[in-house]
């Protein structure tokens, strides 16, 4: 408790607003997973988090993935050179891509040479992410099913020039062909910005 | 009393100063005037000298009277000093006398105690000396009586134990001897229950004779039982067939008449079915002429309107010729006169062309003029004011001449009046005087007068400058009046000009208007884009994890399908197979293992049992085959042996010899009976016993026989009698 209450009342630094939208990005995929059902339910297990009740999964493997994936992100993120995450989530039969989850991420580079932490509480974040992923849960009622069984997988987009890492690489942006696009809430950690936006396959009959 | 005798003339001598010292301040304040003579001044320094000098000693002296002072008090004090310390030195002295006399004493008694502790301390050795010896001496004894009161202590001890041993041997005597009794007895009665038991044994053995008699009965009847149960279900089963195979028969004929008819039925609808595709076919060549006939028709009527149309267009060309008068029957005319029309233009609009060219030209020409006229009145202005200038100037020249040569006059008037003068008088100095101031007067007027005619000058230079400003001005308001009236005729162009002007920023508005619609729809377009997740790919890149959930999943699903279809494949090579009708290769036979290890289990299982089974039925069969053949040959006489495939040995106990046997040889086994067997006897000859066909019919029985002895035909009648054979003789086995 000690660390919080230093941490706000020093406010944001690069590497704190870095692990923030992080850790954001591994609760928000794991609701993503359940609420779609790309994986069963009696995988995931609940814990406390943003004062909501958030469920994540106990499947090793995908456990695994995700901290890679989100380790990697982070150290992205403190060097601002990441600009997107997708999840895509395709059909395994026909790989047709049925739904969209993309985050957009503005990071201020003036934020890398200052040394002052910015001014923003703890509390104000937290309550922004709250909503988004409220606003997450909320756009599942008027999405349409998912019928076949389906596999996700996480795009970054990034710079051109960046060196791509171990056990990484280059893949196609995966549109939908015939889409609806439904913007959603943002928030702001005063360094970094994420839009959250959600695309989705038109049904064939209206 | 000198102190205050001293005291007093210091006290005396420093009053007489200070009055001395007041007199003379009052004397020096009278004097004091300023710029008077050196001398009483010097005075009063030496007097000042003088009383400070006094003062000096007077102070000298006081010092040293009160230096003395001091110095008597301290001789005082150093006196009572010293009295002080000499009564200390002889009371310090006195102590010391003293103690020296108590340390004699005192030395005096520690010899004497020193003496008598010497004495004590010999006489403490002595006595502990003795003592050592004392207790020694006691040591010794002590030992010896312990040495003494073991030894009894042994003694004694050996006394009891002996004791002890001679009543136990006397004890175990007695016991052993009671045992011996009881032995005795015991093995009496031992004797007597072995007598029992043999006997009893005997009965036993007797009886386990007599069951295991009754066992072997027993399994022979079960035996029994069982092969008439198994023919019994044996026969019921071929009940079965034989129903089973009559209702096929009967079934038979019907299934005949039926397939007739269903092959007449498939004649027919094939037939049918020729038809219906000819038919469908004509339908459709009647479907598409139609259609091209309905398309021709729609073709014809519009045909018909624009033919009308051109009647029409025609007709008003026809009567152009009449509206326009201008000599127009066809329209090569009209062409023609077009093409004169716009010659005609092209003609005017060079005209028109050229006409502007010149007008141009001529206005630039006018320009330049112009320009001319205003340089040249320029020109014409400077000369003028140059000319003013010279004329000035040589106005004043001569303004300056006049006044030079008046002053000349004048100064000559002036030097002969003063010529006259000079000789009467010799005021010369004087005079030379009045003349220097005379001719600086000059000087001065005439700096005074160039100064005044520069600034002149000067003033009719600005003078000059300022009419040639004004001039000039006026020449230019002329020229722009001139302007002015040319400006009237160019009014209209201006006006063509603005409308010109206002016309293109119209079309810019609209430029305008329209640019920000199509930006505003081009930022919409994009806006979508970047929801759908555009990107520049110039500068940004998508990567991903290449172990992902969605290729994991892919390589499952088509590892899957390529399992899926090698059992597809293998099952298909099972159905094919199987349809044919042959044995399963043990190729296939793995496609079986698609069944879960618990069935394969139960099947191994199942299989060991079965061959266990198949053990058992043989050990028993075995068994049970041997004693058949025991009793058979005991209860008829003759036993039957297998030598070599298809050939058999009969003998027989009641034969002469023990040799002596019959072998026969199975040619063809039919199905109710064993229709041809060869016989021959051992040590007689041949024999060939060759039974006739038997058929449901029934048939004819031929033996072949030869010279066999009288014991061999016996054995081979009973032989025939066994096996119902009726025998013939043969012309060869006769003899």
């Amino acid at each position: 408790m000690a660390k919080q209450i230093g941490r706000d009342q020093q406010g944001i630094t690069l590497r704190g607003s870095a692990e923030i939208v992080a850790e954001f990005f591994s609760y928000g995929i794991n609701s993503i997973l359940y609420q779609r059902g790309i994986y069963p339910p009696e995988t995931f297990t609940r814990v406390q988090k943003y004062g909501l009740t958030l469920l994540v999964t106990t499947d090793p493997e995908l456990k695994n993935y995700l901290n890679n994936v989100v380790e990697q992100m982070k150290e992205w993120l403190y060097k601002c050179i990441v600009q997107r995450l997708v999840v895509v989530i395709s059909s395994i039969e026909n790989n047709e891509v049925l739904e969209r989850w993309q985050f957009d991420i503005e990071c201020d580079k003036a934020a890398k040479d200052e040394s002052t932490p910015r001014e923003k509480s703890q509390k104000a974040i937290q309550d922004e992410i709250r909503s988004v992923i409220r606003q997450i849960t909320a756009t599942v009622t008027f999405l349409p099913l998912l019928e076949t069984a389906c596999a996700f997988d996480l795009l970054i987009y990034t710079d051109k020039d960046l060196a791509v890492p171990e056990k990484w690489e280059e893949s196609g942006p995966q549109f939908i062909a015939n889409s609806e696009e439904v913007r959603l809430r943002s928030f702001t950690t005063t360094i970094h910005k994420v839009n959250s936006m959600v695309a989705y396959k038109k049904d064939s009959f209206p | 009393m000198e102190d205050l005798e001293n005291n007093t003339t210091v006290f005396s001598t420093l009053r007489s100063l200070n009055n001395f010292i007041a007199q003379r301040v009052e004397g020096m304040s009278g004097l004091a005037t300023p710029g008077s003579s050196q001398s009483s001044l010097q005075m009063q320094y030496q007097q000042r000298v003088q009383l400070e000098e006094q003062a000096g000693q007077i102070h000298s002296k006081s010092q040293l009277l009160q230096v003395e002072r001091e110095k008597m008090q301290m001789e005082l004090s150093h006196k009572r000093a010293r009295i002080e310390l000499e009564k200390a030195a002889n009371t310090n002295a006195r102590n010391y006398e003293r103690e020296a006399d108590r340390n004699q004493e005192l030395l005096t008694r520690i010899k004497q105690y020193q003496e008598r502790e010497m004495e004590a301390e010999n006489k403490l050795k002595e006595q502990i000396e003795m003592n050592k010896s004392y207790k020694k001496s006691m040591e010794t004894m002590s030992k010896k009586l312990q040495e003494k009161e073991s030894k009894l202590a042994e003694a004694n001890e050996t006394i009891t134990v002996l004791k002890g041993k001679i009543s136990e041997l006397q004890w175990n005597i007695m016991n052993q001897e009671m045992q011996m009794t009881s032995q005795d007895s015991q093995k009496q009665e031992l004797m007597e229950q072995l007598d029992v038991q043999h006997k009893k044994w005997q009965e036993a053995s007797q009886q386990i004779q007599t069951l295991q008699a009754s066992q072997s009965l027993l399994a022979e009847y079960e035996q029994k039982i069982k092969d008439l149960e198994q023919k019994f279900s044996q026969q019921e089963h071929d009940a079965l067939i034989v129903k089973n195979m009559k209702a096929e028969l009967a079934r038979f004929p019907k299934m005949e008449r039926e397939l007739r008819q269903l092959r007449e039925e498939n004649a027919y609808f094939r037939e049918m079915k020729e038809n219906n595709g000819l038919l469908k076919e004509e339908v459709e060549g009647l479907q598409r002429k139609l259609e091209r006939y309905e398309k021709v028709q729609a073709q014809l009527v519009t045909l018909e309107l624009e033919n009308e149309k051109l009647l029409g267009k025609l007709k008003s060309w026809e009567k152009l010729d009449q509206s326009t008068g201008l000599n127009i029957r066809t329209p090569d005319d009209l062409s023609r006169q077009i093409v004169a029309l716009q010659q005609r233009e092209l003609v005017l609009k060079e005209q028109n062309s050229t006409i502007t060219n010149n007008a141009r030209i001529l206005e630039k020409a006018r320009q330049q003029l112009q320009e001319e006229t205003v340089r040249v009145q320029s020109q014409l202005l400077d000369e003028k004011k140059k000319r003013e200038q010279h004329e000035a100037l040589v106005r004043r020249l001569q303004k300056r001449v006049l006044l030079l040569t008046k002053e000349r006059d004048g100064m000559r008037a002036i030097l002969e009046s003063y010529d006259s003068e000079l000789t009467p008088s010799e005021h010369s100095p004087q005079l030379n005087r009045r003349m220097r101031e005379a001719e600086e007067m000059v000087q001065k007027l005439h700096a005074h007068n160039t100064e005044l005619e520069g600034q002149l000058s000067q003033v009719l230079e600005e003078v000059g400058n300022q009419k040639q400003r004004a001039e000039m001005l006026e020449v230019e308001m002329k020229v722009l009046k001139s302007q002015e009236c040319t400006a009237d005729q160019s009014l209209f162009v201006s006006k063509e000009e603005v409308d010109a002007l206002r016309l293109k920023i119209e079309e810019l508005e609209a430029e305008r208007s329209k640019l920000e619609g199509e930006n505003r729809a081009l930022e919409m377009k994009l806006e979508k884009l970047t929801l759908q997740g555009d990107y520049d790919p110039s500068k940004t890149k998508v990567l991903h994890f290449s172990m992902n959930p969605a290729s994991l999943a892919k390589q499952q699903r088509k590892e899957e399908q390529q399992q899926l279809q090698e059992e597809c494949e293998r099952l298909r090579e099972l159905v094919r197979v199987l349809e044919g009708g042959g044995s399963i290769p043990e190729s296939l036979e793995g496609v079986g293992s698609f069944q879960s290890p618990q069935e394969i289990a139960e099947l191994k299982k199942q299989v060991e049992s079965a061959e266990l089974k198949n053990q058992r039925l043989k050990e028993v069969f075995q068994t049970k085959i041997q004693e058949f053949r025991k009793v058979c040959y005991t209860l008829t006489g003759y036993q039957i042996d297998i030598t070599t495939e298809n050939q058999y040995r009969l003998t027989s106990i009641y034969a002469e010899h023990q040799g002596d046997c019959l072998l026969f040889k199975v040619l063809l086994w039919s199905a109710h009976l064993p229709a041809f067997i060869e016989g021959s006897a051992h040590t007689v000859a041949s024999c060939s016993i060759l039974p006739g066909q038997q058929s449901l019919k029934g048939g004819t029985q031929e033996l072949a026989f030869c010279t066999l002895s009288r014991e061999a035909l016996l054995m081979c009648r009973q032989v025939w009698i066994v096996s119902s054979y009726q025998p013939r003789y043969t012309q060869d086995e006769r003899n």
